[in-house]
């Protein structure tokens, strides 16, 4: 069982290069995602003040997070993730959206490669 | 049976099932896999519902708690291993819940996370105080009916009534690659440990010796555990359900708590929102309380202390000690700024490898004529305890490869 679980370790902990970083790449893609409905929502009058405010700081340190966890700091996906953050907090849900989109093609690349 | 009694039970039951791990994994489910993981949640409710009866009906013909039968069971050795793992996996969970507590008391007021944190503590914590065993269960159990919206929300975006019903059909998707299969199970392990969080039994088994059950209470145990919790996991399904066809498409994952309460903004505007943060408060912050007492409840009930919400705090010091001290080790965990979703998929982590220990002597004693008389296991009753109790081991034993394997469900 001990083998077994130090094998598992080793083959968890053997992804490299930007396959090691698609964890994040996802939860990027769907942080954006998260943004832009809740801005869509927002510009509805569907969410409270409050809720809008605290949601989009709380998606913008995950963000952050993200981000600062990259092992391929100087990649396409950071860039578009930095470009992601960039965006202030009220941007239009078709600007994150198009973020969310190229993350989700960048994720997908990276997962049949 | 009395029926006014027997309707506040049930919606007890039905207000008090979901908790943070299951909005938590019922939404990422729903959005990643449509309706596909549907029936591991009724499959986990019928789990919930056999072991929950077990417990109930140990509780009101032994007179005994779960975790004093069990020391006498398993020897002072094997009871002191059980003991400590069920204690460490739920104190994680009061930590998630705790966590989860603090942020939906942020996006509500708008104040600091850890402070709200530390405010819904002393809160839960005055409660616990003031209020006796029924009047805890009920009062959260009957607020946290606002998840009821969730059930609302979902017949008004008008799913795919099919193919939700489809997913109650037991079913791995086609065409998925390794890694996607991999998540698949990884998420199949951590909805059977959500629904099954072995605090259920300790809390549920204790309620029923606090309120003094007695045999002729078993009907009402078996009304409570089997209506209460099917049109509760209703609740967890309808999340489900409106994730898939509001997020999935639209690539949200979710990655943070709040986001579930979009599902009631949606269709119903700010006052669903409303509703629905409000729900997942109560019902999180019962959870929080319940699963504080479970681990109360547990300690003192091995080591024979005086126990129970029937007594004031100070008739039962040590009791009242204990379930002070859980809180705020919880809270404390929650203080050094862990993620709340990183705490939760650890509480249902510990929970499912916690599972299999918690479950097995219960069983054993249900099935014991010695302790049960005739209101032992039958066939029924057996049959499903031992096919529940192979799927929560395999599950056990499945857990930490596929969370290393698949980076917590997310690749």
């Amino acid at each position: 069982m001990r083998k077994l679980l130090l094998l598992l370790l080793f083959v968890a902990g053997c992804s490299k290069g930007p396959r090691a970083d698609v964890p994040a790449i996802g939860a990027a893609r769907s942080l954006g995602a998260e943004w832009a409905l809740v801005n869509e929502e927002a510009s509805r009058g569907h969410l409270t003040a409050v809720y809008v405010k605290t949601m989009r700081q709380q998606l913008r340190e995950q963000l952050q997070t993200n981000a600062s966890s990259l092992r391929q700091p100087d990649s396409r996906y950071s860039v578009e993730i930095q470009a992601l953050l960039a965006e202030p907090d009220g941007a239009a849900p078709e600007e994150l959206r198009a973020h969310s989109n190229k993350l989700k093609q960048i994720e997908d690349g990276l997962e049949s490669a | 049976m009395n029926p006014l009694e027997l309707t506040l039970g049930i919606m007890t039951a039905v207000g008090g099932f979901v908790d943070i791990s299951e909005l938590v994994f019922a939404a990422k489910a729903g959005s990643l896999f449509g309706y596909a993981l549907i029936w591991v949640f009724a499959l986990s409710t019928i789990g919930i519902m056999v072991f929950g009866e077990m417990s109930g009906r140990v509780a009101a013909v032994a007179h005994q708690p779960v975790f004093n039968l069990m020391r006498h069971r398993l020897g002072l050795k094997l009871g002191l291993v059980t003991l400590f793992a069920s204690v460490l996996s739920t104190l994680i969970t009061t930590a998630a819940e705790l966590g989860g507590v603090g942020l939906i008391l942020h996006y509500l007021t708008g104040a600091p996370y850890l402070l709200m944190a530390v405010v819904g503590v002393l809160v839960l914590g005055a409660s616990m105080w003031v209020l006796p065993f029924q009047w805890i269960e009920r009062t959260y159990g009957l607020l946290g009916l606002m998840m009821i919206i969730f059930a609302v929300a979902l017949v008004a975006i008008h799913p795919p009534w099919r193919e939700v019903a489809g997913g109650f059909v037991p079913q791995v998707p086609k065409g998925l690659s390794t890694t996607e299969l991999l998540i698949f199970g990884y998420f199949m392990v951590a909805i059977i440990s959500a629904v099954m969080f072995p605090y259920e039994a300790y809390f549920y088994s204790s309620g029923g010796i606090e309120e003094q059950w007695g045999p002729k209470d078993l009907p009402n145990n078996r009304m409570t555990t089997t209506v209460g919790f099917a049109l509760g996991s209703l609740l967890a399904v309808s999340i489900l359900a409106s994730s898939a066809q509001l997020f999935g498409p639209m690539n949200v994952g979710p990655e943070v708590a709040g986001s579930s309460a979009l599902e009631a903004a949606i269709p119903f505007g700010r006052t669903g929102l409303l509703i629905a943060l409000g729900g997942m408060l109560i019902a999180i912050a019962g959870a929080a309380v319940e699963t504080c007492m479970a681990n109360a409840y547990s300690v003192a009930q091995f080591f024979g202390w005086e126990w129970g919400r029937h007594k004031k705090p100070w008739e039962a010091p040590r009791f009242t000690l204990a379930w002070i001290i859980f809180f705020l080790l919880s809270l404390a965990i929650v203080l050094t700024d862990v993620n709340v979703m990183s705490l939760v998929e650890y509480a249902v982590l510990f929970s499912i490898v916690v599972l299999p220990l918690t479950y097995l002597p219960l069983m054993l004693l249900a099935n014991d004529k010695k302790y049960m008389g005739q209101f032992a296991n039958k066939w029924l009753a057996k049959s499903l305890g031992w096919f529940f109790f192979a799927v929560i081991t395999a599950a056990a034993i499945a857990a930490i490869p596929l969370y290393l394997l698949t980076s917590g469900g997310q690749a």
